[in-house]
């Protein structure tokens, strides 16, 4: 229900930095796992802590752990949003938020990037990914099955080394 | 009213399956959905659903709870989260199994290097794409970048944050 700001950076503060019921790496491979597969990488964490911990209940309990409480709350913003959208105030801070917001996801990228520099020979996996999303535009489906590969070779030496 | 919401939940199911990287990659995808195709909101409202799911305390994907309420209240709002998680879910249970079930160690470890590094790829590449969407003037930019610059060398909760970039906007800064 704290999750402000998406729950992604609050996720990994919580389970990494204060609980530690995870390492970093375990983490970021287990969210790498969730983001791999498609879908909302939230749920799908949710999924995995959930039943990692107590199976499928876990699953269904960790998931709506963290769904009721922020989608009835949603509901009651989007309502006030409805009736004050027309304000400049509103609109304003709304700009605010949502820059906010997109460095929130850049840094919790720039967070899981530090522990990739573990192992350098990696960072080819993570540029081949920018540069077929960003400057090629490529389907994320595309991306995915081009930088699959090198991944996977590269993370077969990191086992190796 | 009811095909509105069936176009809803099975467009939304089929996303559910392509959303690698998530919600916040998907949503360039989503915004040519649910605005160019469909025109259930305009580009506007989009960018301003995409703040209030930041700023409400909740997963990204509200923004497509969002959506779903938009088109059709409550139950709408219902369908679309749904909607979005189903089919991903069933799959990761099964597939996060497979590789902690599995017998040997290193090919274990192998794939969640290789998943984990392809997160960080897709994660820093959607936070790109975003802004260009989001962002509409050089101060939004200077705050996002901002943003970044205090979560990496500080360890303020978000919330913090949310509230200046809020405050500024207020202030008519952005």
């Amino acid at each position: 229900m704290s999750g402000f700001g998406g729950v992604l950076p609050w996720a990994r503060r919580t389970i990494v930095e204060q609980e530690k019921w995870l390492t970093a790496e375990e983490f970021s491979a287990m969210l790498g796992i969730c983001q791999i597969v498609p879908g909302p990488n939230i749920v799908n964490l949710g999924v995995c802590v959930g039943s990692r911990f107590a199976g499928v209940p876990g699953a269904f309990a960790a998931v709506l752990g963290l769904m009721l409480g922020p989608v009835a709350l949603l509901l009651v913003i989007a309502v006030l949003y409805e009736h004050y959208s027309y304000m400049s105030i509103v609109q304003g801070m709304l700009r605010g938020v949502s820059a906010v917001g997109v460095g929130l996801i850049a840094s919790t990228g720039f967070k899981m990037l530090r522990t990739e520099l573990k192992y350098p020979p990696m960072l080819a996996v993570i540029f081949l990914v920018l540069i077929a999303a960003i400057y090629f535009h490529l389907g994320l489906g595309w991306v995915v099955l081009l930088a699959s590969p090198l991944a996977i070779l590269l993370a077969w030496k990191k086992v190796k080394k | 009213m009811i095909s509105t919401l069936l176009s809803l939940f099975f467009k939304l199911s089929a996303f559910s399956l392509l959303a690698f990287g998530g919600i916040n990659a998907l949503l360039p995808v989503l915004y040519d959905l649910s605005v160019n195709q469909e025109h259930w909101i305009n580009g506007q409202t989009f960018s301003d659903y995409f703040a209030i799911a930041q700023a409400a305390p909740g997963p990204n994907l509200m923004t497509v709870t969002l959506i779903g309420w938009n088109v059709g209240g409550v139950l709408g709002a219902t369908i679309a989260t749904l909607a979005i998680s189903w089919p991903s879910s069933i799959m990761i249970y099964f597939l996060q199994r497979t590789i902690l079930n599995m017998q040997d160690k290193e090919k274990q470890q192998a794939i969640q290097f290789a998943a984990g590094a392809l997160a960080v790829g897709l994660v820093l590449s959607a936070a790109w794409q975003i802004a260009l969407q989001i962002n509409h003037s050089l101060t939004a930019y200077a705050l996002t970048i901002g943003t970044i610059a205090i979560v990496f060398f500080t360890r303020w909760h978000p919330l913090y944050l949310i509230a200046i970039g809020a405050l500024l906007g207020v202030l008519g800064f952005i």
